[in-house]
């Protein structure tokens, strides 16, 4: 029963990374910063319950606002080059953040014990969940009550005139430019709002593993979050849980009896997949 | 006088930067793709002239290069078919994703053939010396500059005075107007991913050689310093490349004279992001009207 609490409580950390990454994605661009967006909400959070003794509630928009921040910072000057230079721009940005969390040191001592991120070493001790005695299910419907919010915020996004715009960016540039659209504008807010999404996941991240460092940001994880709402396809939100519970569920644990041999098929499981459904595995046609 | 020693022996191993930069910048141009997986082919090229090792340990380091050399001819083309033959040229994320997965599959071979362990990796003329004046040049890096000196002018020979080179050239500027001409499209993407491994082989080998030992770890920092190469010399452009190349391998080993080696990483990728704000066509942006 514990193992499958844990596997819901990563689905949905996975789902909020693979949210953000929908955004970004609706308006057509591809980023790989959302690893970086993430690292900076778990680190944020987790600096303010631990050593500012914040109330996790009070801590999760603030790593919000901190990824937004990061993403704003990083959209505009993306901005200036669209698509694959983008991709190479974003996974900069990513490696960026990692090596910053690589060389960051900043503990303090609270209650005789030194605590705070230790470069390498990573960041020890988030403690919030069992400090304030939360079970396990507790921590779970957490989890989900945020990702329940933030995946009915984005469905009714869609519908609204935001959505709509957001998508005729994607789906055509100069028209959309040519109908009064602001493309900085309609990209950096699917950023910020990308970065927003990724900020908070991070920071519930952080609590439910309770040590971070910056090995847990790397390639493979910013890799993951755009790989889901393209596995998931982008006609609306549920694709992208959908997609979360497929390859976290599925491939990633069902695959566990393999052994070794998990890794391998996985890469060769992309590979595959690209080759047979270039569009996503449940997406339309040409999304 | 030490700044100019780390920038010269920056620039010696830049040289391999280079190589690994004209590899992404060699496929983008012909393809309008990027192959994520290259640093991986390199890597595993390199792994595989090992091999020559396993089989007569009395093999000596120019028979492990050779066999780098051609595993990434092999590579190169197994990428092709695996990741860009069979997609549609139309849905550039899909080959970004495969070209990823790619790179995920060759890491966790090499992980698994060599249980995780890095390897040591012959050197030649490790024990080589030159003084140039007050400079101090190690033989080993002197030679990764001058095989990769070597390999750049063979490639720039094939690509502007041979048949191949003209095709290839002829695809990458309009590859309708070289199919109804008569040119074999799919022949020429398909060695071009051949060569591009090829010299992806010998970078592995080179860089396996002058760092002493070899582990998957390098994949990924490689992919990330062949990319920066690739948009700081301008997507596309050969020259472009070998001059950032040399230019990424100086900085660095500037960055890491005067920050230390984990925070000099970062400090290129500023850089990379400076030429994206100022510059973001490149040193040699591509000419107008070129798509």
């Amino acid at each position: 029963m514990d193992f499958y609490v844990g596997l819901a409580q990563l689905i949905g950390v996975h789902a909020l990374l693979g949210l953000s990454a929908y955004v970004v994605l609706l308006t057509g661009q591809v980023s790989l910063a959302q690893a970086g967006f993430f690292a900076i909400g778990a680190y944020a959070a987790g600096m303010l319950t631990v050593m500012a003794g914040w109330p996790l509630l009070a801590a999760l928009p603030v790593a919000s606002l901190a990824g937004a921040a990061a993403a704003c910072a990083v959209g505009f000057p993306a901005l200036r080059v669209r698509g694959l230079m983008l991709v190479i721009a974003t996974l900069a940005f990513a490696e960026v953040v990692r090596l910053f969390f690589f060389n960051f040191d900043f503990q303090v001592a609270r209650a005789g014990v030194k605590v705070g991120p230790l470069g390498g070493e990573g960041f020890r001790q988030i403690r919030y969940f069992p400090e304030n005695a939360w079970t396990t299910l507790e921590v779970t419907l957490f989890i989900w009550a945020f990702v329940a919010a933030i995946m009915a915020l984005l469905w009714w996004f869609d519908r609204s005139r935001f959505g709509t715009v957001l998508r005729a960016v994607g789906d055509d540039e100069l028209a959309a430019q040519s109908v009064g659209i602001s493309l900085t504008g309609a990209k950096v807010t699917a950023m910020a709002l990308g970065g927003a999404i990724a900020g908070i996941g991070g920071g519930i991240y952080a609590h439910y593993t309770t040590h971070i460092e910056q090995a847990n940001f790397n390639i493979l994880l910013a890799t993951l979050a755009i790989a889901y709402p393209l596995v998931g396809g982008l006609s609306n939100v549920f694709g992208t849980l959908v997609a979360v519970v497929f390859v976290q569920g599925l491939l990633v644990e069902g695959l566990r009896f393999l052994g070794d041999w998990r890794n391998l098929l996985f890469g060769a499981l992309i590979v595959l997949a690209m080759n047979l459904r270039p569009s996503g595995l449940f997406g339309a046609r040409g999304a | 006088m030490n700044l100019l020693q780390s920038a010269a022996d920056g620039v010696l191993f830049g040289a391999t930067y280079a190589l690994i930069g004209i590899g992404f910048t060699l496929v983008f141009g012909v393809l309008h793709k990027i192959n994520m997986a290259y640093a991986a082919v390199s890597v595993g090229g390199a792994y595989c002239g090992l091999l020559a090792l396993s089989l007569a340990p009395a093999a000596p380091a120019w028979a492990v290069f050779l066999l780098a050399f051609a595993a990434g001819g092999v590579l190169g083309l197994a990428v092709y078919f695996a990741c860009f033959h069979f997609i549609p040229l139309a849905s550039p994320l899909a080959t970004l994703m495969s070209t990823v997965g790619m790179l995920l599959l060759i890491d966790e071979v090499i992980i698994h053939v060599t249980a995780g362990m890095p390897r040591s990796y012959p050197a030649m003329f490790d024990d080589v010396m030159l003084q140039a004046g007050a400079l101090q040049l190690r033989g080993d890096l002197l030679l990764v500059f001058a095989v990769s000196v070597a390999c750049m002018g063979a490639l720039l020979a094939l690509l502007y005075r041979t048949p191949l080179g003209l095709a290839t050239r002829a695809v990458s500027q309009q590859p309708v107007a070289a199919q109804l001409c008569g040119v074999r499209v799919v022949q020429v993407n398909a060695l071009t991913f051949v060569v591009t491994g090829l010299l992806g082989g010998i970078a592995g080998a080179l860089i396996g050689a002058s760092v002493g030992t070899l582990s998957p770890l390098l994949t990924l920092p490689l992919t990330v310093k062949g990319l920066i190469v690739t948009v700081i010399g301008g997507l596309g452009s050969i020259p472009g490349a070998i001059l950032a190349g040399l230019l990424v391998g100086a900085l660095e080993s500037l960055f890491q004279h005067f920050r230390g080696v984990t925070e000099r990483d970062i400090y290129v990728m500023l850089l990379l992001f400076a030429f994206l704000v100022f510059r973001p066509g490149g040193i040699f942006g591509p000419r107008a009207g070129r798509d």
